[in-house]
């Protein structure tokens, strides 16, 4: 469960991302944000890893209530989040088994384990001949599938996509967009950020939209727009 | 804990072997850095060698009267050993001077003849060396003493007054300017090449700060992070410390001979040859140190979390 209550995030610059936004996300549910840039979509999304700290509300995700986290126990918090970006973030100097299996290394899994589950989750994310390539061998959907492979090897509840096919044709994109709807099948919360209209549309799942730090629509099998409306 | 620590040399490792080109760059700085602080130290060892042969022969002769008594002398050679400043007090009689006269002008023949019709005109002298040659006024204050005075050749001054005496502390000062110019050289050297080697390494972690990025959105404690490039700047340390240690032995060992005749490179080559273990750890140590310390100061600013 995501629960965020009345929070609001000013920058030091004094610009305001996020003001006052309540947001409640039940467990296993395929939820969209829309927005335009800058509207504060990136903003949630970091306040959710924690890479960013809130200026006033609540946070509770997972059960874990964000105001009682010591700096110490930040990397705790993202263990329990699988994070997938636009821009991929694979470490270049590793291979793709290496890159998925450092997610566990840093959870203090043993080699036996790390060595089962890698290509496991390569193969289910349709990798499984890739493991021993570098990430500059892939194309840019393999990539995101890395991505993809690395943020569900330690099981999360919780899966934040943030514009994973913005990067990509639109073929790769609906390949990445069918795997984020297999893996919430199987029971995963997925929370995806995107500025594709068509995949919204044809998703007919719940889709949020915010404008200047603000929910204006929340609707249960929503549309792309980014008018305002009935929340 | 022991899991943990395996993975960080693993990937320390493995980040060495696949960065080749950044990881030559790196030791060859390395090398160049522990070798001047290698070479720093044997030409200061050196030069302080040099020196201190050069003061040592630093002595000075207090010419005696033949009328002096043995116990006159012992009274003479006590006082003046009793000074903190003598190193050492050394008595030479007329028979033994003349002696050494005669080995050095052996080869003048009409010298000889000359030396044995005037009989032995030497006289006896105490040879008095100081521990610290800047500081002779003690042992002159010793000799102008009423009691020790008369003792004195007033025909042969002792040998520290005058000319010699400039001279002396013209070879004092000068030594005591290359000391004070070495020290300050090498501390130059080592902390220039300390600041480039910290460059090197910054600049290193520079070009992998996504790399940072990224490990920390994955949940990677701080340790966890840095630990791989800490290990990897230590190995930079560590092979850079062998060759550094290895090009020392071969200039030392190879070319001090050729110095010998400029400067004193004996006692320093006797060091490397008693210590070969103690130079190379305390190489690796100012290796790993360097290296370490400076991937830690670099990382720091990247690791908030």
């Amino acid at each position: 469960m995501i629960l965020l209550d009345r929070v609001t995030k000013i920058y030091p610059n004094q610009q305001i991302a996020l003001s006052g936004l309540n947001l409640h996300i039940q467990p296993k549910e395929f939820v969209t944000i829309v927005g335009s840039s800058g509207a504060g979509k990136s903003t949630l999304i970091k306040l959710l890893t924690r890479e960013e700290t809130h200026t006033s509300g609540k946070i509770i995700v997972g059960g874990l209530d964000y105001d009682t986290i010591r700096p110490k126990d930040v990397p705790l918090v993202r263990r329990r989040i699988g994070v997938v970006f636009q821009d991929f973030k694979l470490l270049p100097g590793r291979r793709v088994g290496e890159n998925v299996a450092f997610a566990l290394e840093v959870s203090g899994a043993r080699g036996r384990e790390i060595k089962r589950a890698v290509p496991k989750m390569l193969t289910l994310v349709g990798l499984g001949s890739k493991e021993r390539s570098f990430p500059d061998e892939l194309s840019g959907g393999e990539r995101q599938r890395v991505a993809i492979a690395r943020a569900l090897i330690r099981q999360p509840k919780i899966l934040i996509a943030d514009e994973p096919t913005g990067n990509l044709d639109p073929k790769n994109a609906w390949e990445i967009i069918e795997l984020l709807l297999k893996i919430n099948r199987f029971g995963t919360t997925v929370l995806l950020t995107t500025h594709n209209k068509e995949i919204v549309n044809a998703l007919k799942r719940r889709v949020i939209t915010i404008n200047k730090g603000k929910i204006i629509k929340d609707e249960e099998q929503g549309r792309y727009s980014l008018e305002g409306g009935k929340q | 804990m022991w899991l943990q620590f395996w993975r960080v040399m693993h990937a320390g490792t493995r980040n060495f072997l696949r960065n080749a080109w950044l990881s030559t760059a790196a030791t060859a700085v390395m090398t160049i850095t522990l070798a001047i602080i290698v070479l720093s130290f044997i030409s200061n060892s050196a030069l302080t060698s040099t020196i201190k042969g050069v003061t040592d022969k630093i002595d000075i002769s207090l010419y005696l009267n033949d009328s002096v008594t043995p116990g006159q002398l012992q009274t003479f050679e006590a006082a003046l050993s009793a000074d903190p400043n003598v190193a050492s007090v050394t008595y030479l009689s007329k028979a033994d001077a003349l002696s050494d006269y005669q080995r050095q002008i052996s080869g003048n023949q009409q010298l000889l003849e000359g030396l044995q019709l005037a009989g032995n005109p030497l006289p006896a002298s105490i040879q008095v060396r100081a521990k610290d040659p800047r500081h002779l006024d003690s042992i002159i204050a010793i000799t102008n003493e009423p009691q020790f005075k008369t003792l004195l050749d007033p025909t042969a001054p002792p040998s520290y007054s005058g000319q010699n005496k400039a001279t002396i502390n013209r070879i004092v000062s000068v030594s005591n300017f290359f000391k004070r110019s070495e020290l300050v050289a090498s501390l130059m050297f080592v902390v220039i090449s300390t600041l480039i080697i910290f460059n090197t390494i910054r600049m290193a972690i520079f070009t992998r700060r996504e790399e940072i990025e990224i490990m920390k959105l994955v949940g990677a404690t701080k340790w966890f992070i840095r630990g791989p490039f800490v290990f990897e700047a230590a190995m930079y340390g560590i092979i850079a410390a062998v060759i550094a240690v290895a090009l020392s032995y071969v200039i030392l060992l190879g070319g001090g001979p050729k110095l010998g005749s400029y400067i004193n490179v004996q006692s320093t080559i006797n060091f490397f040859r008693a210590y070969p273990i103690l130079v190379i750890i305390g190489e690796l140590v100012v290796g790993i140190f360097i290296g370490a310390f400076s991937s830690l100061l670099a990382l720091s600013r990247y690791l908030k979390l």
